[in-house]
């Protein structure tokens, strides 16, 4: 089995980056930071901390992200910001965007720090979002949850291709609130992966988190992604049961190390975890990442937990 | 607990002074000399003193001059805590978030050096916050304890000491800080044990105050924590909660929330009587403590002052009526 080892996205910014950015938006985010001198210096020590610890795959940290969502809405039309909420059961909070007209891509999204952090390292892909954002959102202008999610879905589309345009050619679509979607939800999140994915030339990784993925079982199957992110440490025996009863060409990318305790497992027991994982994939291919982004973690725990997965499969 | 009816109270912080805030950031980059964060800690707390006796606040607090926040602040006194660094909370904001690391023992006092320090400025009765202990493990790292239920409890035990110490300094009042427990509602029986734990054998009038998350989902089972007073934020949420209250024979006093702390906008001494009369709807009179919302830390000094104000005249108003 080839294990190729992943971040999932977010990384805790480095501590005189952090200071910067509060310096240059104050405490409260209005304006988003820009792709600069510092941030370029902030994403190579991140990148640089992803290669000492041994992750094949890396991300570039996400460092300019407020949160998994408002970032993405900043820069497209229709979105504004509102009150703060929580982020699933985390101790972090986002401020809900609101649908107030229709969604559209002006500008690029993500595609210049990307493109930023690539000066620096070929090995990154680059996260988007689509189904979460539009469920954590709230819709003022729509009134048809569908048409507002594929609409947010032909703007992903549009941001896809511009990245692979930049050279990506691996791309993760994060979506924990699938986890909590009913059917319908799920079918409707298929169908806006379908729009985000077409006539794109990259392979895509569905990421999902905090939970098991009973939810989307068994219709993830289908959904045009190569790659399906589970959360074994949330969802172990859960997850272990589903990719038993439904085997799958999909590469498994499976979160074996908890991203949110600064509790460091034993990489023996991270070992068994991921043998138990291996026994019930086919294919010769295993993504191995923590469950969840970094940022949950102080700094210097984010390299620590990297080095608990590199070790496990040493 | 109070003689007179309708006592008002804060709820914990108050804005710092510029000067205060100036000089925390100096003493971060090392560039004071010794003694003076020492005192001007000291003259600020003189200052929010002075504030809340010109307000006409009945059971004072010291504005929390000291803390930052309300997690790291205890867990550094702590043994068994430690703290790697900070943790976003939301935009550019972050916490030192604890990590628990080993066995959590109580090493030394919290908060009994702020009580006998205000004792000494004011002649008013006074209010001791501190977090409670679901919140502070709800808000660090457990590396320690086998399941976060066994380490809630464990710094219950903590806690339970330090209001114990509270008490033996002369404090007759104490408030559990406990914010988290509104967003995990299906831990409720966790909290309440932690709350009995941390209360057992506290002579003293115990407050619980929970801010933020949906009322309706904690009541009536908040009912059945092991004190004397729930203090709840009202004005923020327009009054919807009381219809809640009503719905069970409410058996605590309440703290009554009737100043909204997340808005500038300055309440009439006219508009806070009609919110304070809306607590009639749930207890008598003589149940009803009345405070602001929250904290008042977030607000401009002169804001507070006036909301402050405004309060404690509606409140002196009302009671002259009934």
């Amino acid at each position: 089995m080839n294990y190729t080892l992943s971040t999932i996205g977010s990384y805790p910014r480095p501590e005189w980056f952090r200071d910067y950015l509060r310096k240059q938006e104050g405490l409260q985010k209005d304006s988003r930071g820009v792709v600069d001198e510092s941030y370029i210096k902030a994403v190579e020590e991140v990148l640089g901390e992803q290669r000492k610890a041994g992750i094949d795959l890396l991300t570039d940290g996400q460092l300019l992200w407020q949160n998994m969502l408002c970032h993405l809405c900043d820069n497209l039309e229709g979105f504004m910001l509102s009150g703060l909420i929580r982020y699933f059961d985390n101790n972090m909070y986002y401020q809900m965007p609101e649908a107030v007209g229709k969604v559209e891509r002006k500008n690029s999204v993500i595609v210049d720090e990307y493109r930023a952090a690539c000066s620096l390292e070929k090995n990154i892909k680059p996260v988007l979002s689509c189904y979460s954002l539009v469920d954590l959102s709230r819709d003022r202008f729509y009134g048809d949850e569908k048409e507002f999610l594929m609409d947010v879905a032909e703007a992903m589309n549009q941001e896809a291709k511009a990245l692979t345009g930049a050279g990506a050619s691996i791309i993760q679509v994060d979506e924990p609130s699938l986890l909590y979607a009913d059917k319908e939800g799920v079918e409707v999140a298929g169908e806006a992966l379908e729009v985000l994915t077409k006539g794109v030339d990259a392979s895509f990784i569905l990421a999902t988190y905090f939970r098991d993925a009973k939810a989307i079982y068994p219709e993830v199957l289908d959904y045009p992604v190569n790659v399906l992110g589970l959360d074994f440490v949330e969802g172990f025996q859960e997850n272990l049961r589903l990719i038993e009863e439904h085997p799958t060409g999909k590469i498994i990318q499976a979160g074996v190390v908890d991203g949110r305790t600064t509790r460091m497992e034993q990489p023996s027991g991270v070992r068994e975890v991921i043998d138990s994982i291996t026994e019930l994939v086919s294919g010769e291919e295993l993504f191995l990442s923590p469950n969840t982004g970094l940022e949950y973690l102080p700094y210097v725990k984010a390299s620590e937990k990297m080095g608990v997965l590199s070790a496990s499969v040493d | 607990m109070s003689d007179r009816i309708l006592p008002t109270t804060v709820v914990g912080s108050y804005p710092k002074p510029e000067w205060l805030n100036y000089l925390i950031r100096e003493c971060s980059e090392g560039s004071l000399p010794d003694g003076v964060m020492e005192s001007a800690y000291f003259d600020s707390i003189k200052a929010v003193v002075k504030d809340h006796e010109l307000a006409g606040v009945d059971i004072l607090w010291d504005g929390e001059m000291r803390r930052e926040e309300m997690t790291s602040y205890f867990a550094e006194h702590i043994d068994g805590f430690t703290i790697y660094g900070d943790v976003r909370v939301w935009g550019n904001n972050y916490y030192r978030k604890p990590s628990i690391v080993d066995e959590l023992s109580y090493r030394d006092e919290l908060t009994v050096s702020d009580y006998r320090n205000l004792r000494g400025l004011t002649e008013h009765d006074i209010k001791v916050p501190i977090t409670g202990p679901y919140t502070i493990v709800d808000w660090s790292f457990n590396e320690y304890y086998r399941t976060k239920e066994d380490a809630v409890y464990a710094l219950a035990e903590v806690i339970n000491q330090e209001l114990k110490a509270l008490v033996k300094a002369g404090a007759s009042f104490i408030q559990i800080d406990d914010p988290a427990i509104s967003t995990h509602v299906d831990e409720i029986e966790t909290a309440r044990n932690s709350v009995e734990i941390a209360t057992r054998g506290v002579k003293a009038y115990t407050g619980l105050h929970i801010c933020y998350g949906d009322y309706s989902k904690l009541y009536p089972q908040i009912l059945d924590f092991s004190v004397d007073q729930l203090d709840f934020e009202l004005a923020n949420k327009s009054f919807q909660d009381i219809a809640i209250f009503r719905e069970h024979d409410f058996t605590k006093d309440i703290g009554f929330g009737c100043v909204d702390v997340h808005t500038g906008r300055i309440e009439s001494v006219d508009e806070i009587k009609e919110n304070i009369r809306k607590a009639f709807e749930i207890v008598e009179p003589k149940k009803v403590y009345v405070d602001p919302d929250c904290g008042l830390k977030l607000l401009s000094s002169q804001t507070a002052f006036q909301k402050l104000s405004n309060m404690c005249a509606a409140a002196r108003e009302l009671r002259g009526e009934l």
